[in-house]
């Protein structure tokens, strides 16, 4: 017979001889490959940019011989057309298909949706791109990090560009899009707060297809400076329809995210002059970048543009991590993760903050210029690198 | 005054974009989903074109001739033997043809902007009761005066604009008659294809040059043709110029509300007036 104490005991020991047998089993399920679901905009908007993230995934995982914890790495991509329903229904299709990992999405209403599921699904969600101050905020989710600017460092180079200019009229045109409109706001409170006034402001429909009355406003009023929160191909209707009533000859444009070398393309010559915040740049002088670009040359033919580098840079670090943990756990590589610091970024030393998951990194601010061979064109100079202790603030629970 | 010169300008853009939709709505019955991809198209020849020749006028005459030939070849290969199915296989055919222009499009010229300029001719502005114009928008809407005039007089005055509308009314008693719808109906395809390159070449040089301009643009074209009254060349310049005009006031007034009215205008059309704003009923005899 056994006695009360017997049986607590064997319990026990087949309780903890079945944990160890469940862990090691997790630590030993290798499966075939690492699934990276990658939902991306490849139409709408941002469809351009899509198609650049794709190519930076694709030489991080090239650069590791397409393979991690020595298994190949295999992606699915797919196409949210920059809207946020898409985005939710292909991101469940993907984890339902055994991602083990969501890469993306483009827009921020995108990615706040995905957010959810991948919350909710407890799947490692990884950021590149998307700007939204929400996307990781203290309390936020465990599982979402991003390893890109957020926009409200972006605005703080768009004010501190305001000032050192001394631009005392601003006259914004936003795109009408919660994120964008919260930008505009932080920037308005502080820039009349510091002196300037604004002299209008505009919100326009995303994908907008004409800006000819906007710009016609613009040129009528008395602003010195044109606050721009758009991106994409609004961006570039925008500035081509202002280069038409050479607006630049009389007001300054500028704004967080509104100019790199793929909209300056399609621009032209009118584009000369915008000033803009950068998130990567092909030009930023570290060993880690000067490889990138090299493998990026050698398989596209063209220098990386901005969310190619993000994304670059954002995956090689994720999959670095992931390797160093050796395990097939997710929760550990999110644990990783969210301590880890990348000091050979492509955009120099990028710190993971475990308090809200966001990359903190120093900021790049720059002017489209003209380009010499063989640069493009039109390119981007850097004309200020801002240290991160001047874009962060403190991470308050 | 700039922002009715702006509405007008837009309007007669709009009118251009919609207009090879209009003519082969109203004369073949059928609706051409392809219209945006095959303005994308247009917009990339005249592009490619331009660059190569230096001559933004070239470009025009390219982009018209190659979406032409397009034209005249998807009638014949594809769309002829659909005529008498029901109209969802026409949906398909043409649903697919943009995936397939999509993908010929970003195989030559990948999916990067592309950018085309105002040729140094129009390249200008000029000021207008206190505001400044750019002389390449009033060409838009002189070439869009032009444009409609020439259809009106092909369509209502030529006699073939008179066999193109007898086709579309009995194209059995034409065939009896012994005159070739085949070809009739392949010009129509033809031509209203060509009028989508065309818009395309103008539209270049105030837009980006890129992929998404297909999609982008097809919603504003069938928001026209449905105002218009489906097929109806007269309504659709007025419902151009209707469109062109709220889309520029909205963007003075209520910039974030330009959509919305626009949308207004077109569910409050199809309540009141679902055959379209400028719809006249067939006489019968």
């Amino acid at each position: 017979m056994f006695t009360n104490g017997k049986i607590f005991k064997t319990s026990l020991a087949v309780a903890a001889a079945t944990m160890v047998f469940a862990s090691s089993a997790q630590a030993q399920a290798k499966p075939e490959s690492f699934k990276i679901g990658g939902v991306i905009s490849l139409s709408g908007p941002y469809g351009l940019l899509g198609e650049d993230m794709r190519r930076g995934v694709q030489i991080a995982i090239e650069e590791r011989q397409g393979k991690v914890l020595g298994v190949p790495i295999e992606v699915v991509w797919e196409d949210d057309e920059t809207k946020p329903q898409p985005a939710v229904q292909k991101a469940t299709k993907l984890i339902s298909e055994g991602s083990h990992m969501i890469f993306g999405a483009l827009s921020s209403a995108s990615t706040l949706a995905v957010m959810n599921i991948t919350k909710q699904r407890k799947i490692p969600h990884l950021v590149t791109i998307s700007a939204d101050d929400k996307i990781t905020v203290p309390g936020g989710s465990r599982y979402t990090f991003r390893t890109s600017n957020t926009l409200d460092m972006e605005n703080r180079m768009a004010l501190s560009y305001m000032q050192d200019k001394k631009l005392k009229k601003i006259y914004a045109v936003t795109a009408d899009y919660q994120a964008t409109r919260d930008g505009w706001e932080w920037f308005k409170k502080n820039a009349t707060s510091s002196g300037a006034q604004i002299a209008g402001e505009d919100y326009t429909p995303l994908g907008n297809r004409d800006f000819s009355s906007v710009v016609d406003k613009i040129a009528k009023s008395d602003a010195d400076g044109v606050f721009l929160a758009l991106t994409g191909s609004d961006v570039v209707t925008f500035l081509k329809q202002a280069g038409q009533v050479n607006l630049s000859k009389s007001k300054v444009i500028f704004g967080p995210v509104v100019a790199d070398e793929t909209m300056a393309a399609g621009v032209g010559p009118s584009a000369l002059g915008v000033n803009s915040g950068m998130r990567y740049h092909y030009t930023i002088n570290n060993a880690a970048n000067r490889k990138f670009v090299e493998a990026y040359q050698k398989k596209f033919n063209v220098f990386p543009p901005m969310a190619a580098g993000e994304a670059y840079d954002g995956m090689s670090w994720w999959l670095d991590t992931v390797e160093k943990t050796g395990v097939w756990d997710k929760e550990k590589w999110v644990d990783a993760f969210a301590n880890s610091v990348r000091e050979n970024s492509v955009e120099g030393k990028k710190t993971m903050r475990a308090c809200d998951r966001q990359a903190l990194q120093v900021g790049y601010w720059g002017e489209v210029v003209q380009g010499t061979p063989p640069a493009p064109a039109l390119t981007m100079k850097i004309t200020q690198v801002f240290p991160e202790n001047k874009l962060f603030t403190d991470c308050k629970q | 005054m700039s922002t009715i010169v702006i509405g007008l300008s837009l309007g007669m853009l709009l009118f251009l974009l919609a207009a090879g939709l209009t003519l082969i709505f109203g004369m073949l019955g059928v609706i051409n989903f392809a219209h945006g991809a095959i303005y994308m198209l247009g917009a990339y020849v005249s592009f490619e074109v331009g660059k190569q020749t230096g001559s933004f006028l070239m470009g025009v005459i390219a982009a018209i001739t190659i979406t032409g030939v397009l034209g005249a070849a998807v009638e014949k290969l594809s769309l002829r033997p659909l005529y008498e199915r029901p109209h969802f296989y026409q949906l398909i055919l043409t649903f697919g043809l943009i995936l397939v222009l999509s993908d010929v499009v970003r195989y030559i010229w990948g999916s990067g902007y592309q950018e085309v300029s105002i040729p140094p001719l129009w390249n200008g502005t000029v000021d207008m009761l206190g505001s400044t114009i750019p002389v390449y928008r009033l060409f838009v809407i002189g070439l869009g005066v032009v444009v409609s005039t020439l259809l009106y007089l092909f369509l209502e005055k030529s006699t073939f604009g008179m066999l193109v509308r007898a086709a579309s009314s009995d194209a059995e008693m034409v065939r009896i008659l012994g005159l070739p719808v085949g070809t009739i109906r392949m010009a129509v395809f033809s031509i209203g294809c060509a009028l989508s390159g065309l818009a395309g070449a103008i539209a270049a040089p105030l837009f980006p040059v890129e992929l998404g301009m297909a999609t982008n643009t097809i919603i504003d074209c069938f928001i026209v043709v449905i105002l218009g009254g489906l097929g109806n060349i007269r309504g659709a310049i007025a419902a151009s110029l209707m469109v062109g005009m709220v889309r520029a006031l909205g963007y003075v007034y209520m910039p974030s509300w330009v959509d919305i009215l626009t949308f207004s205008l077109l569910i409050l059309t199809l309540l009141t007036r679902p055959q379209g704003l400028f719809f006249r009923a067939a006489r019968s005899a």
